[in-house]
């Protein structure tokens, strides 16, 4: 990765470090090893790829519990609070902020005729979308957003996820698609437009919502997987891989809301997900 | 690579638990696929938004729609995977029939929650290996449509549902993810698996009853 170290630090690595600090326990926590003399057991675990299984059902718990007593009342209430015109509105305006990623992973990609899409798009929707706040571009040019991310670029490259990872708030993801994340944050324009209070204000607005929008767009999935799967830590670690893998192959692009992060919940369990929902 | 090198790298990779029944499904034509699927979702949609029958006559005929249309022997087995053969005969036999419960109970706990669903075929089919993949739409009154990939195998001449996948994600995989994680989380016995099923069955069948 070799714009990692040349990453300016303050955002990056300052959202990064606490991660990655979260992550030495883990030495210690490791999952017992299958019987090498089984290759059944074997197999399946290397299919998994959750060597660190016993750290991230912790942290899998602490999630749950901030989920329960946090992100989800507070999705629920937004959703009883604000307007379904207005919620998709702001879920609008947080896709199309995310342009400058989206377009510089189609870019990266070499996928000229997506980076056309996703600029087309922003030029329509600021302009007569009005700031972003209709997707304009979608209803009436029939051009559908999709969502590209530095996870996905860096896998495309061929640079393997490496161990899963469950990370509270943020969900499942992996160090490659963690990295993609800082990335993400790193070399988004918005990150670097100035500094003081009312910048600090507005991209803390920023992340605050696309936590707000993203976990308000999960709660029938995720409820479902808490209600009935015998294991939903299971159950997430594979959706969440299944429809990773979906996603850098793009052969699915209803898959993700256009304002999806890089990472965890932000692209999605995989489970009934909100599939139009973005241009309603 | 052929089909046939990386079925054998894939059922080596998954602990090879359809390798016996290979030999068995042989390839699957794109429009007999697409419209035993129609005919099938025709037939669950019908039986799902008849109203006047009450919710155990609609199970019962939603029932006797997946015993037809779905590969349940297959898939169950693929599900349990590794545990399969570790699981004593008994084990087995009850694994098969909770499975095929769980299956049907899934969607007539649901019954409420689908109420007046539609269902159409959607544009691209398309072969994949032995299988044929056919994508469909479901809609339903006041949510969001979505699409359904169903996955059609040739059991025994017979095309038969093999898995169905969601924006990218398997449903057996899933659920093979699951039902493993729950065995190994309880000491590798089967019998946990059992238990958490019937549990699950009985929750599912409360909920049948709280949506008529």
């Amino acid at each position: 990765m070799p714009f990692l170290s040349s990453t300016p630090s303050r955002p990056g690595r300052g959202r990064l470090l606490p991660a990655l600090a979260l992550l030495l326990p883990v030495l210690a926590a490791c999952a017992p090893r299958p019987d090498p003399a089984d290759p059944d057991a074997v197999a399946e675990f290397r299919q998994v790829n959750d060597p660190i299984e016993p750290f991230n059902r912790a942290m899998f718990s602490v999630h749950q519990g901030i989920d329960r007593f946090v992100l989800r009342p507070v999705a629920v209430g937004y959703r009883d609070v604000v307007p379904q015109p207005v919620r998709t509105g702001v879920r609008n305006v947080l896709g199309n902020l995310r342009t400058p990623v989206i377009l510089a992973n189609d870019m990266l990609q070499g996928e000229p005729r997506r980076a056309g899409d996703t600029l087309g798009r922003f030029l329509i929707n600021s302009t007569l979308g009005v700031g972003g706040i209709f997707d304009v571009a979608s209803s009436w040019f029939g051009v559908r957003g999709h969502t590209e991310d530095y996870g996905q670029t860096l896998a495309v490259w061929g640079l393997g996820e490496g161990a899963y990872l469950f990370i509270p708030v943020l969900g499942p993801s992996n160090p490659r698609d963690l990295a993609g994340f800082g990335l993400g944050i790193a070399s988004d324009p918005l990150t670097w437009v100035g500094q003081g209070a009312a910048v600090d204000a507005l991209t803390g607005t920023r992340a605050g919502a696309t936590v707000v929008d993203t976990r308000e767009s999960l709660i029938e999935p995720l409820d479902a997987v808490n209600r009935d799967s015998l294991d939903p830590y299971a159950t997430l670690r594979s959706a969440y891989r299944q429809r990773r893998n979906a996603e850098i192959r793009n052969t699915n692009d209803s898959v993700a809301p256009s304002a999806a992060g890089s990472t965890g919940f932000g692209t999605g369990t995989g489970i009934q997900p909100p599939r139009r929902s973005d241009r309603e | 690579m052929t089909a046939f090198d990386r079925r054998l790298l894939l059922g080596v990779a998954l602990g090879a638990p359809l390798a016996a029944a290979m030999p068995a499904r042989a390839q699957q034509d794109i429009g007999r696929a697409a419209s035993f699927i129609q005919a099938t979702g025709q037939e669950l949609v019908a039986a799902i938004n008849d109203t006047r029958a009450d919710a155990a006559t609609r199970r019962q005929r939603v029932a006797a729609v997946l015993r037809r249309a779905v590969d349940i022997e297959g898939v169950g087995r693929f599900i349990l995977g590794r545990w399969w053969r570790q699981a004593s005969a008994a084990e087995q036999q009850e694994y098969m029939k909770l499975f095929e419960e769980t299956l049907i109970r899934n969607l007539s706990a649901r019954f409420g929650e689908y109420q007046g669903v539609r269902f159409s075929l959607g544009r691209s089919q398309q072969r994949t290996e032995d299988d044929v993949l056919v994508n469909t739409i479901i809609e339903r009154p006041n949510s969001a449509p979505f699409a359904l990939d169903w996955r059609v195998g040739d059991v025994n001449g017979q095309p038969k549902v093999v898995d169905v996948i969601a924006e990218g994600t398997s449903l057996r995989l899933t659920q093979r993810s699951e039902y493993s994680s729950v065995i190994q989380q309880n000491g590798g016995r089967v019998a946990a698996l059992l238990d958490a099923m019937k549990r699950q069955i009985q929750q599912l069948a409360a909920r049948e009853g709280g949506t008529r």
